[in-house]
């Protein structure tokens, strides 16, 4: 009977009576369905230099 | 009937007597009466709806209402409700009584003496004829009520108090037994009735005390401040219903099991035209709508004009709030009022004084003036509410949003299923998909993968009889300002969803799936990393049984290949390729030093391990802007370490090396001040505000103690200790001023080859530079960087590849980062991937 989080209302649920892991419930893993058909989630992209700090350039040394 | 009924105890001490004639002496008005009685007992149901429970109770209602009326209008205060052991009930009030003098009307109209009493009781419509207005609004059926309710007893007594005396009269199936009597002397005034319900009539009759019990809060709830006792005799159960907010504490009871989105209960309240209203609103996270609405005490279950104006009123407010607020995305769905209805709560109590019932049931409210009278009322009464309380307004806006979204969301699922039903025929694979050849399903492999050019090399290097390859490009929009974001097109997820095949949600079905094993295969760097984090978190959300399973994996492909002369292989890792790098450097690899030593062999790796050790802990501590320079002249010149704790006193700075100082320190000076200035010295090295740890004991005033502990500084003291054996000191790690030195302070010797270095720092960057010499190493930004051949032999290959296989540990870690990674909030989210820039680039651990 572990206790998580749901993803969409954040609601503490009991793991073992939910009908939608890892969601509390089926309206809300729909809600987040909706979000992936809808392209509402993204991750950011990384600028290159950020990236490659302590940069590697032994590359260059071909 | 019983014709015979004849006067009960005529006694003529009684001033007042009525008597009841023979029926012979019936008037005509007489006949109609009793044809009335008939004609109630014949046909029940018109009056009291069914013969069953709900009529049976709906006898003790009739009374209650006429007690409450007497209540609302300010006559009395208590109300109590009794059921007896031989299931009849009383019904008693501290109102002012019903008269029991004569009643000119009714007398002249029956020909004979009649008290208002005996009219109430006995004559239908008697309250509707002759008491019209007496109450401005009333709730039940009034004067049909209680006539009724004695029709269809067994038998029924009424004592009236007032005036210092008690009257009463008894019937028997509606007839009276005899004249109005006074029975004696009280103090009190009010009226009791008990009646018992006539089995005759009635196929049910005892009472449920749940039902009345409900029945009777909600009374009481409807009519604040009127107090009402109720008592079950057959069970000794005991219940007073009181309450002075009323229906505020109506909406309050029925959230009592939820959450309630907001603490204030909205509540609105006024007349006009001589409609009285009342509104309570409280949202709960639910998914429902649980309002109840009353004209009158009646509920009325099928709504009418009322229910329509509330609702009119709050969708159109708080789609005004929204708007102004600016809580509407451009994008996303805009409520609707049945998205504002989901988790409301609402008591809707109005008065009107003739109300027109419509509907099957009659609890449809038909005037149409009220509708625009409670919109109005609505309109002011919630924007002013949702103004003054600003916290309220956005949540409840808020969960609309989420609820329209919901509906969106369940809508485009619908819409999903009807396509996939109509793709059945053409196998519903996506185009895109390079399937495998096999049909066995357990050798059946999928690689997603992402990258521009990557999907072409690994669909020529695949291993065309069992793996697929799926590949998928991340779209680029622009999020926020300035800021790129990367977001798995619809199509995309539409593709993975058909290619493997178990459908999601609830209608998952492991036993459709196409590919035993589902492999994620990105990029090494951040960006891919976040690609990965990002699928892995759409198959834990949609595809739980695929990961719950251990259907998923990720492929590990190298960062760098390396070319030795004809040889190439390949490294996995940073931290490998530095390792390789130093072994090789250190080959004849030795250290001289300006005082003429010479290091190698053993004492060479130890050094350059020791240094490579302390490279990270020494950057760290200079990114907080603390140079080594400076802070080796805080060494504790006995044990040679470095502090550890910097505290900031007021205006006074210490540093410490060892925890036990440090308390030491703390200690002393609570003693010497007698504050309490610091709770508990950081644990995690995190700074702790004592103040905020723990308030100060008896209002002393906190002097500001600020305590830091640089943990890097613990690793640096280790690397120093291990110098100091190796015959180093902290000195050499540090540049010096050597103006006019011919000498180089150290050199790195290697075979021929000298390299200066100034201190001790740039060693192992030397040392790898001199292994590198004769290789060719190339850091792979990307696998489209690699060849068709090469993805195979690193990355395809079931022989030489490595699988990581996802645990559901794993990805509950990455469905809580990419919480954050996703989130609206743009500083959280920037903090956070600098924190753990790091573990994300080794998220495949």
């Amino acid at each position: 009977m572990p206790l998580i989080r749901c993803p969409i209302c954040r609601r503490t649920f009991d793991t073992d009576y939910s009908p939608a892991m890892p969601f509390c419930s089926e309206r809300c893993r729909q809600i987040d369905l909706g979000r992936w058909y809808d392209e509402g989630y993204s991750v950011p992209v990384e600028r290159e230099d950020a990236d490659l700090a302590e940069g590697w350039d032994a590359s260059e040394d071909e | 009937m019983n014709d015979e009924t004849a006067p009960q105890n005529p006694s003529e001490d009684k001033p007042k007597v009525f008597t009841v004639r023979p029926r012979e002496e019936y008037t005509s008005v007489d006949l109609e009466h009793l044809s009335d009685l008939e004609h109630v007992r014949k046909r029940p149901s018109m009056y009291i709806g069914d013969t069953s429970t709900r009529g049976l109770h709906h006898l003790v209602y009739e009374v209650v209402d006429n007690s409450i009326d007497e209540a609302m209008a300010g006559f009395a205060k208590n109300v109590w409700v009794i059921v007896r052991g031989d299931n009849s009930v009383t019904v008693e009030d501290d109102g002012r009584g019903i008269p029991v003098d004569r009643h000119e009307g009714l007398t002249k109209e029956m020909g004979h003496e009649v008290s208002t009493l005996e009219g109430v009781m006995t004559v239908l419509k008697f309250g509707g004829k002759f008491n019209k207005g007496v109450y401005q609004t009333s709730g039940g059926l009034h004067g049909v009520g209680v006539t009724v309710v004695n029709f269809l007893s067994e038998w029924c007594e009424v004592q009236v108090s007032r005036e210092g005396h008690v009257w009463q009269q008894e019937y028997e199936r509606g007839m009276p037994l005899g004249p109005v009597q006074r029975i004696g002397a009280t103090p009190k005034r009010g009226t009791q009735t008990t009646f018992k319900p006539d089995a005759q009539i009635f196929s049910v009759t005892k009472f449920a005390y749940d039902t009345l019990h409900r029945r009777l809060q909600e009374l009481a709830f409807l009519n604040r401040g009127v107090r009402i006792h109720f008592e079950d005799e057959r069970t000794n159960q005991k219940e007073t219903f009181y309450y002075e907010r009323g229906i505020v504490e109506f909406v309050e009871h029925l959230n009592r099991a939820s959450d309630a989105l907001h603490n204030d209960v909205i509540y609105i309240s006024g007349e006009e035209e001589g409609v009285g209203y009342e509104i309570a609103v409280q949202y709960a996270a639910e998914y429902t709508e649980n309002l109840h609405s009353y004209v009158n005490n009646i509920s009325t279950t099928e709504g009418g004009t009322h229910v329509s104006g509330f609702r009119a009123g709050l969708t159109r407010t708080l789609n005004n709030y929204g708007k102004k607020e600016g809580m509407f995305k451009e994008k996303g769905p805009t409520p609707t009022g049945e998205d504002f209805r989901e988790g409301l709560t609402a008591v809707i109590s109005v008065r009107v004084p003739e109300p027109k019932f419509e509907g099957q049931t009659k609890t449809k409210l038909g005037n149409g003036e009220v509708e625009g009278i409670i919109q109005s009322a609505m309109n002011a009464g919630l924007a002013q509410h949702l103004e003054e309380n600003p916290k309220t307004g956005k949540a409840i806006v808020q969960a609309a949003i989420t609820a329209a979204e919901a509906r969106e969301a369940a809508r485009k699922a619908r819409e999903l299923v009807r396509e996939k039903k109509g793709a059945m025929g053409g196998g519903g694979l996506p185009g895109k998909l390079r399937d495998c050849t096999s049909k066995d399903v357990t050798k059946c492999e999928l690689y997603l993968v992402e990258g521009d050019s990557a999907g072409g090399s690994a669909e020529g290097g695949r291993l065309r009889e069992t793996q697929a390859i799926l590949p998928l490009r991340g779209k680029i929009i622009n999020a926020y300002k300035s800021r790129e974001d990367k977001v798995l097109a619809n199509e995309e997820v539409r593709a993975m969803i058909q290619a493997i095949g178990i459908g999601i949600g609830e209608e998952q079905d492991l036993s459709k799936l196409r590919y035993h094993k589902i492999v994620v295969m990105s990029d090494a760097d951040v960006d891919g990393s976040h690609i990965r984090t990002l699928l892995l978190c759409f198959f834990y959300r949609q595809m739980y049984e695929l990961i719950a399973k251990g259907h998923v994996y990720i492929a590990q492909p190298p960062l760098f290949r390396v070319r030795h002369k004809k040889d190439v292989y390949y490294v996995q890792t940073e931290e490998e390729m530095r390792q390789q790098l130093m072994d090789r450097g250190l080959e004849d690899a030795a250290l001289t030093t300006d005082h003429g030593e010479r290091v190698e062999k053993e004492r060479m790796a130890r050094l350059c391990r020791t240094l490579a050790s302390m490279e990270d802990s020494l950057v760290a501590l200079e990114r907080r802007g603390i140079s080594l320079r400076i802070h080796a002249e805080r060494m504790d010149l006995e044990t040679g370490r470095l502090p550890v704790y910097h505290v900031f006193h007021g205006r006074e700075e210490r540093w410490f090396t060892t925890r036990q100082q440090l308390d030491e320190y703390l200690k002393t000076h609570e003693a010497q001040e007698g504050e309490a200035k610091v709770a508990d010295p950081p644990g995690a090295g995190e700074t702790v505000k004592p103040e905020e740890a723990a308030p100060p004991v008896n209002g002393a005033k906190a002097v500001q103690v600020l305590v830091t502990e640089l943990h890097e500084v613990r690793s640096i003291n280790t690397g120093l200790k291990e110098l100091q054996e190796l015959g180093f000191d902290i000195q050499s790690l540090i540049p010096q001023e050597r103006t006019g030195e011919q000498t180089p302070r150290y050199v790195l010797v290697r075979g021929e080859s000298e390299t200066p270095l100034e201190d001790l720092r740039s060693l192992v960057a030397a040392v790898r530079a001199a292994g590198e010499k004769g290789l060719q190493v190339t850091r792979f930004k990307g696998l489209g960087e690699m060849n068709a051949d090469e993805l195979r032999d690193t990355t395809l290959d079931p022989e030489r590849r490595t699988l990581l296989k996802v645990s559901m540990c794993d990805v509950a870690a990455a469905d809580e980062m990419f919480r954050v990674l996703m989130g609206d909030k743009v500083e959280p989210r920037r903090e956070f991937i600098e924190k753990h820039a790091l573990e994300v680039k080794n998220l495949d651990v």
